[in-house]
């Protein structure tokens, strides 16, 4: 199945263009920044940084961060596909797409958990201890997600 | 002038250091890409505040998002600097490397500019209103230069010499 990936003429355009594999990695370091950022500023605050900032801000920034999701889950994709049997087997790729996993399912708990807080009028302020376990655990993956990725290049 | 700095860096003990440690490339690497996410993680909330979106948040209160993003700014700075000392021959020829030096610097001179002029009189701003077309125009042009910035340093790997 990998193989027959690989061979598809969009994975055989993305191994053979010049520019098609640099210009996915460009789109996939903005969507990166637009991903990680947004989600490391939402973790840090419920973890206590920005005291008079308002969490009702990244209720608002979570489309962005979806857009930017959404950039990189196809840039990525293309991007495997050149190269998918060898990526299959790749400890550092396995381990980058579960904490990626982990990171969305937990952004999209966060978000629950969020609006649920800001639909009871609760202080914006108060941040129970669930969620900041959340927010680190989030925090965590996201590095681990980049430092995995950035091993992709250097161990198999 | 990155032929000088090139020179200058080549054949040095850093250099030689940084050559010779294998596992240094990747982790600098890594530090690297953790300073752009608090770097542009943070301007994208600074910047579209400024912008006039975001009107939940109190102008003000994007001040204190500022230490990350310079902390994510002096992390790349130091790595990339680095990066430039361990193999400065490769660096200073390559287009993608100067112009995302032309795009750094601009990002920079747009930041005093904010430092200047905008961020001083966000305190007077309406909660509600939309921002003025100064704070529009800087908050826009750091979010243009620096994605230019990521798009520019991704593709050195892969441009030529400039």
């Amino acid at each position: 199945m990998l193989t027959t990936l690989e061979n598809t003429s969009l994975a055989l355009w993305v191994g053979e263009s010049l520019w098609a594999y640099p210009s996915l990695l460009a789109c996939h370091i903005v969507g990166l920044a637009i991903v990680a950022g947004i989600f490391s500023m939402r973790d840090l605050k419920l973890l206590g940084f920005f005291p008079t900032l308002d969490i009702a801000a990244f209720r608002h920034l979570l489309r962005l961060a979806l857009l930017g999701f959404a950039i990189n889950a196809i840039s990525g994709f293309l991007l495997f596909s050149s190269q998918a049997s060898y990526l299959a087997t790749s400890i550092p790729f396995l381990s980058k797409l579960v904490c990626i996993a982990v990171g969305m399912s937990t952004a999209l708990v966060l978000q629950s958990r969020l609006s649920f807080q800001l639909a009871s009028g609760l202080e914006s302020t108060s941040v129970d201890r669930a969620t900041q376990l959340l927010a680190a655990l989030s925090l965590s993956v996201w590095v681990g997600a980049i430092i995995a990725g950035r091993l992709i290049a250097y161990i198999f | 002038m990155w032929n000088l700095l090139a020179s200058l860096a080549d054949g040095g003990s850093l250099n030689q250091w940084i050559q010779e440690t294998y596992w240094l490339w990747p982790v600098m690497e890594i530090i690297h890409f953790i300073g752009l996410v608090l770097l542009l993680g943070g301007l994208i909330v600074v910047d579209l505040r400024m912008a006039g979106h975001l009107r939940v948040i109190k102008p003000n209160a994007t001040h204190q998002l500022l230490p990350f993003v310079i902390a994510g700014f002096v992390l790349n700075l130091v790595t990339g600097t680095l990066f430039f000392v361990g193999d400065p021959g490769r660096y200073s020829i390559n287009i993608g490397f100067q112009i995302k030096m032309v795009l750094v610097g601009l990002a920079g001179l747009n930041a005093l500019f904010y430092h200047l002029k905008v961020s001083p009189i966000m305190s007077n701003w309406d909660h509600e209103a939309d921002s003025p077309l100064l704070a529009k125009c800087v908050a826009y042009t750091s979010l243009t230069v620096w994605t230019g910035v990521l798009l520019t340093g991704r593709l050195i790997p892969y441009v030529g010499t400039g």
